[in-house]
């Protein structure tokens, strides 16, 4: 255990892992409440674009990717908004067009390489400290947002109309959380790969709604099951060879599966 | 009497169907209105225009400030007629419900907000959950959490929609007399859509007909005792008044009603 926290690259890609999957582990509990938990995948899915047009242009995949995203994000809730359709179909179009957009642009760059699979599958331990250091200030905007917005992101998880009755400016809410989750998806796809960052924003709250009696509650435990599930991923990749993206996941699932048959014994109320 | 509501030619369709059409109206401050019409008459929809939650065509003035520029939400009590359609794991006691009412917007709650929050429980006799998860109340227990969430922010105005239809008998006994209450004792203006006429009709000093237009806007004695607005109203209206009446052609507005008084 010691000589496996003694190498450089592994403190930084835990650090990176843990920020990034407590940031996505906190929005991911106001995405699943809103039934927006999808959007993290149709994200994903664009990212692949972001991706393909830095290995054509030279530049960092994840800086590319940012605004990509970013847009794409946006583009859903516009659709979704014009075309009065439900949430899930808008994710659906978007994600469609940024794996197709992805593919082709892939093609052009000279088909899938060496880069593009760590992409996909995860490379943790290639984290740059400058990605670090954005993953940092991520976390910092999550838990700030989260403290001195509380009532306002709980209120429209709870009950939209009634937030507007208040005041609430719930798409500026929305359109907010949206942007950061986008950002969150794209430091993301190092740390799990880009197939499976909606689990770390999906799996995590969900093992907390299970076994919460607090809304504050499920924001904490939802964070710790996120950071717990890398450190335990990376240690058993480590151990074993295995990719740690997918190791990461099965540990989340298994905080799953441990926090239903908890949830079977737990008062509420 | 200041001027709570302005209505000037409200519209709305979903879809190109319409559902009011060129409905105006004037809310004073302490009128107790019961809004009344058949199902599907737009009742709903003209709430939720009123409040800016469905976007209409016409002008509308909430405390003499036109909708779009209006933010002191605090003078206005909102509770819908369904439950919100909170997830069944949505892990929120009554009392952080309730604290929704409140203008707070970060995650530390004041002392004096939470003596709010309890005053407003014990109003409607929902302090004893105030620790329990919403969603593991009883519908009707939830409706009275919400009407707490209304009442908190001690709003000038109350616009409830069919508020009563989860009670019991002695929560509906209890809700109608604290309604009238807070409108006789602190002036409170409400706006009730009801099909309950026959209880709560003794409490309402105005009653408005919508079935797509506005159909009859007047006090309970013009609705009660005008048997051509009756005729022209059609069948559902002449439910209500036979309802209003006990069926037993004795008006249920007693002493209060002047026509009968006279009469």
């Amino acid at each position: 255990m010691v000589e496996f926290l003694s190498y450089g690259f592994v403190q930084r890609g835990l650090l990176a892992g843990s920020l990034v999957a407590a940031a996505c582990a906190l929005l991911g509990v106001f995405l699943v409440l809103k039934r927006l938990s999808l959007i993290g995948d149709g994200m994903s899915h664009v990212c692949l674009t972001g991706v393909a047009v830095a290995l054509l242009t030279s530049t960092s995949p994840v800086y590319m990717s940012i605004p990509v995203v970013a847009v794409a994000s946006l583009g859903i809730m516009k659709l979704a908004k014009k075309f009065k359709i439900y949430g899930d179909a808008a994710i659906g179009i978007i994600s469609a067009a940024g794996l197709s957009v992805g593919l082709l642009l892939t093609a052009l760059a000279g088909g899938f390489n060496t880069d593009l699979l760590g992409y996909l599958f995860g490379s943790i331990l290639t984290v740059t400290r400058g990605e670090t250091i954005l993953c940092a200030l991520l976390l910092l905007i999550v838990a700030g947002g989260i403290f001195l917005f509380y009532r306002l992101l709980v209120a429209t998880c709870f009950d939209e109309s009634f937030a507007c009755t208040r005041g609430v400016p719930v798409r500026i809410v929305d359109t907010g959380l949206v942007l950061v989750t986008s950002v969150a998806v794209v430091l993301s796809f190092k740390v799990v790969g880009i197939f499976l960052i909606s689990a770390l924003i999906i799996i995590p709250p969900v093992t907390a709604l299970l076994i919460s009696r607090t809304f504050k509650q499920v924001l904490w435990l939802a964070a710790g099951f996120g950071v717990l599930s890398v450190w335990i991923g990376i240690y058993i990749s480590f151990i074993f060879n295995i990719p740690s993206g997918a190791a990461i996941i099965l540990i989340n699932l298994f905080f799953l599966f441990a926090g239903y048959l908890l949830s079977k014994g737990v008062p509420r109320g | 009497m200041p001027v709570v509501i302005t209505a000037k030619n409200i519209s709305f369709a979903y879809v190109r169907m319409p559902v009011l059409e060129n409905i105006s109206f004037t809310v004073e401050a302490g009128d107790y209105i019961g809004l009344i019409g058949p199902n599907g008459g737009g009742k709903t929809t003209l709430l939720k225009v009123l409040l800016g939650l469905e976007k209409g065509r016409g002008e509308i003035q909430l405390f003499g400030t036109a909708l779009e520029k209006f933010t002191d939400w605090n003078k206005i009590g909102y509770l819908a007629q369904k439950s919100p359609v909170a997830q069944s794991r949505f892990p929120i006691a009554a009392e952080e419900v309730v604290l929704m009412g409140l203008p707070g917007r970060g995650a530390r709650v004041g002392r004096n907000e939470l003596k709010e929050v309890y005053a407003a429980m014990r109003q409607t006799r929902t302090r004893q959950y105030a620790g329990r998860i919403f969603n593991d109340l009883s519908i009707g227990q939830q409706q009275r959490v919400l009407l707490a969430r209304a009442l908190v922010s001690k709003p000038e105005l109350l616009i409830l929609d069919e508020p009563s239809t989860a009670l019991d008998v002695e929560s509906r006994e209890m809700f109608f007399d604290l309604l009238a209450q807070l409108n006789t004792k602190y002036h409170t203006t409400i706006l009730l859509i009801t099909h309950d006429t026959g209880e709560v009709g003794k409490h309402i000093s105005k009653f408005m007909y919508v079935d797509k237009k506005l159909v009859f806007f007047g006090t309970r004695e013009e609705f009660c005792h005008s048997p051509a607005v009756a005729k022209q109203l059609g069948p559902f209206a002449q439910h209500t008044i036979d309802h209003l009446h006990n069926q037993h052609g004795h008006c249920p507005l007693g002493a209060s009603c002047k026509e009968c008084h006279h009469g």
